[in-house]
């Protein structure tokens, strides 16, 4: 292929410098920085409201478009992790409440791994849909995590919630800075993320993860992969289903048992955790973030229930004098709920089999309708 | 920190205010050489004494070059300083490959030998800094450069953060007389500059990273893909390394610029060479000027007979492919260049003067040259000889392979950054935001480049120069 010499189309000369004092070009200089700076902060902003909600893997955004198709038929609504997402059939549900003369027409918002703020930004999101009939929300109660493992960090998923009220809270608990609106980090704290001793080796790069987070949420990175991933098609019928349920009320089953040797590793992890005393109270950085969606909950004329799922690891989470100003149903004390600890109930220490699930659903069911009743739930 | 990370934003904001609010040359410098100190501890705060040591022997050693005149003294001196840049390096790049290649050897011949190889981490742009270094040390040797008194000076120069960690390779002789007097910001090209940062940030975050996953799924296991997928990783892989690279290049450059510093150039449109001559006069330039002004003329260059001439390619091309890393795979990728090069030599000397293989060249050199970089490429990317194998098979006689494929509309997309790459090389872009005014220029930028951040997608590739 003959190749010619390039040829410059357009040559345009650089304008003539005008002659500037050097006060002058400091504040020129200064001027059309923030222009430059205000212009990308601007075309951020403007980008956010534009583009659509991202494409998220683990049913985030499947579960999201389908309830905002179907946003005013559910006046219940369950939103929290795995613990939520495969342990409560929206349709056992509303067929006990039903039975009990309270009918209810309810949507499993759960996704596998979500945990605050994951969580609060979501319920957020659905909340800013104006769903009209909605009335209850349950939201799973549990702490704030902090951690993401490495391999996920550049996942999209890490990405879409990191909004300043997530991550500032995020910062605050991992600097123990207080939730007051003076940020105070503690001392001692400090010194050990800067020296990067024992418990806080990692604090340093989560904190610089987090402000990143945040950076790159702002300024919509990868947001155009969403864009194409929409129009790809990826969201067919049968991955929508798979994240949805065959009832298309965000139930999926999963099935399984434990085999014996790890129903022995589970007794004993029970027998453990019950022998604590159950006063582990939730971080107030967790208290003030359940704050925050309850406000938003109430917001929209609904109310938030908050919600302990029977699982081995929180078995031992205090439920009285919790700080908030809602109710929180638990069940996590395996004695009360003797049914929902037995190892034939459970797939692990934190999900339960399909017929225990059932069972919790049922039991949920019940327990709500007698909460509401006793006008602890309005 | 890389220059695609926010967080090398704010380190630079930092850089770039304080340095120009400096107003003496010395106060620049070592704020500079801190800044730069810091920027290389960001990935291992370790290896800065590495950087520091091998900087302080390469100026004990400009010094006493500059002392004395003896000839036997000054080749101990220089030969000192050669074999401790080379020594760190060959340890820290080359133990454990020679080591490990010397036991399959033996065992090659059934003499096992029990091998240790080390637990050694590679300071990231070791091969870039050494090479800065000894160019220091050759040219005050060569009497083109004379010894700097300023430990800062020199210090700075072999660590000065932009061309730091993947180049470009900068001269003693190009860089170290810009540190003589003090920048002055009337002279910094700031528009330029920005603009030259932004193309690069397009290169590497948008393209190289966008392609990334698809040539990660090819290598990985060569031998799932079809021939055709075959074709279309190896074409992605091409536009990729050229888009890192170069696209780091530009980044550094403009960097530098900003901060009143010039850096040569490293690119000049490679993939539009006709031969491969002519390609490594505009691939990697700073190296293979390098190689070829501190290594091939040395040897002896092209003098001598054809047959020396030819073991001198070989022998530069052979240490330019094991410069970019510790693995059969790159030397194969250097021998393969000098193959391609002798090739060319040969066909030009066998077709002077003969009008009929002038014409056949000026249809088919540009198609035969890039075949022939796509093909070295693919043993240059391949994890090892067995995939590269696989691959070559693949791409070069269409057979072996299995089932799975990419969609073909990925030749699209191939043709569409091919096009947009010869536009450029036509100079259609042109320059007319030069004669925009400062604060339209600002609003576009920034409006342009929040634009761009949506196409970066959400892994992030690691530089591939980086592990060289």
């Amino acid at each position: 292929m003959p190749v010619r010499e390039p040829v410059s189309k357009v040559h345009v000369e650089p304008p003539a410098p005008q002659k500037l004092t050097g006060r002058e070009t400091v504040i020129r200089a200064l001027i059309n920085t923030g222009i430059g700076a205000a212009a990308f902060l601007i075309t951020c902003a403007g980008l956010r409201i534009a583009l659509p909600f991202p494409e998220i893997d683990g049913g985030v955004s499947q579960k999201f478009r389908f309830f905002a198709a179907h946003k005013d038929e559910f006046d219940t609504l369950f939103i929290g992790s795995s613990r939520v997402y495969f342990q409560i059939s929206p349709a056992i549900f509303d067929r006990v409440t039903r039975k009990r003369g309270m009918a209810t027409h309810s949507f499993n918002f759960g996704v596998g791994g979500m945990y605050l703020p994951e969580t609060a930004y979501l319920l957020e999101q659905i909340l800013d849909l104006k769903p009209r009939n909605l009335r209850w929300v349950f939201i799973e109660y549990d702490e704030m995590q902090t951690k993401w493992s490495p391999e996920n960090q550049t996942s999209r998923r890490a990405l879409y919630w990191a909004d300043w009220k997530r991550v500032s809270l995020l910062l605050r608990k991992l600097t123990d800075a207080g939730t007051d609106p003076l940020w105070r980090p503690n001392p001692t704290k400090l010194r050990d993320i800067v020296l990067r001793e024992e418990d806080e080796k990692n604090t340093r790069s989560l904190l610089a993860f987090y402000a990143g987070q945040f950076e790159k949420n702002y300024a919509n990175f990868a947001r155009a992969a969403d864009v194409l991933d929409y129009f790809l098609s990826r969201d067919t019928k049968k991955r929508r289903a798979s994240y949805l349920g065959t009832a298309s009320d965000g139930y999926v089953i999963r099935p399984g048992q434990m085999s014996p040797s790890q129903a022995a590793v589970y007794e004993r992890a029970l027998a453990d955790a019950m022998a604590q005393p159950r006063t582990r109270p939730l971080s107030s950085y967790a208290v003030e973030a359940y704050r925050q969606c309850a406000t938003e909950v109430r917001s929209i004329g609904a109310t938030p229930i908050f919600l302990i799922t029977p699982n081995t690891p929180q078995i031992n989470i205090a439920t009285e004098n919790t700080g908030l100003p809602s109710v929180v149903m638990a069940f996590n004390n395996p004695r009360a709920y003797p049914s929902l600890y037995g190892s034939n109930a459970h797939r692990d220490g934190q999900h339960l089999t399909k017929s225990g699930a059932e069972e919790f659903t049922r039991m949920l069911a019940a327990n709500f309708v007698e909460l509401a009743r006793a006008g602890e739930v309005k | 920190m890389t220059f695609v990370e926010f967080r090398f934003l704010w380190f630079f904001l930092l850089v770039f205010i304080v340095y120009w609010t400096m107003r003496t040359n010395t106060a620049r410098k070592v704020w500079l050489l801190l800044c730069s100190y810091a920027f290389y501890a960001a990935w291992n705060w370790k290896f800065t004494f590495l950087l520091l040591g091998s900087t302080t022997v390469d100026y004990i050693v400009g010094q006493a070059l500059g002392r004395c005149e003896s000839p036997s003294w000054r080749r101990f001196w220089i030969t000192a300083s050669v074999c401790v840049n080379l020594g760190v390096l060959g340890f820290f790049k080359y133990f454990n490959f020679f080591v490990s290649s010397a036991s399959q050897f033996l065992a090659w011949f059934g003499l096992p030998a029990s091998t240790n190889t080390l637990n050694i981490i590679l300071p990231v742009g070791i091969s870039f800094y050494t090479f800065h270094s000894m160019s220091y040390t050759i040219d005050v040797y060569r009497r083109k450069q004379p010894p700097v008194s300023s430990f800062v000076d020199l210090t700075l120069f072999v660590s000065f953060f932009p061309p730091l960690v993947a180049g470009p390779i900068v001269r003693a002789v190009y860089f170290l007389p810009q540190l003589v007097s003090s920048r002055r910001f009337s002279g910094v090209d700031v528009r330029g500059a920005v603009m030259l940062f932004l193309s690069g940030f397009i290169k590497k975050a948008c393209i190289a990273d966008g392609l990334a996953p698809t040539v990660d799924r090819y290598f990985a296991h060569p031998a799932n893909f079809t021939s055709t997928s075959a074709w279309i990783a190896v074409l992605f892989y091409t536009i990729q390394v050229y888009c890192d690279f170069s696209g780091y290049t530009d980044m550094a450059i403009a960097a530098a610029r900003l901060l009143g510093y010039q850096l040569p150039n490293n690119f000049n449109f490679p993939y539009f060479a006709r031969n491969v001559s002519d390609f490594w006069r505009r691939w990697h330039i700073s190296l293979s000027s390098w190689l070829r002004d501190y290594l091939y003329i040395p040897l002896g260059g092209n003098r001598g007979s054809r047959g020396f001439a030819y073991r001198n390619v070989i022998i530069t091309m052979v240490l330019c492919g094991l410069w970019h890393g510790a693995a059969w795979t790159f030397v194969i990728f250097g021998a393969l260049h000098a193959t391609a090069l002798l090739i060319h030599r040969e066909w030009i000397r066998l077709t002077e003067g003969l009008k009929w293989a002038a014409r056949i060249m000026r249809w088919f050199a540009w198609p035969i040259t890039m075949y022939a970089i796509c093909f070295a490429l693919i043993v240059f990317r391949a994890q090892d000889l067995s995939r590269a194998g696989t691959a070559v098979k693949q791409f070069a006689l269409f057979c072996g392979g299995g089932n799975e494929h990419f969609h073909r509309w990925l030749f699209f997309v191939i043709g569409t950054l091919a096009l947009i790459h010869w536009l450029n090389y036509r100079r259609w872009f042109g320059e007319s935001w030069r004669r925009w005014p400062a604060p339209v220029f600002a609003a576009a930028y920034g409006c342009t480049f929040a634009t761009v951040l949506l196409f970066v997608p959400p892994h992030y590739t690691p530089f591939i120069y980086f592990q060289f």
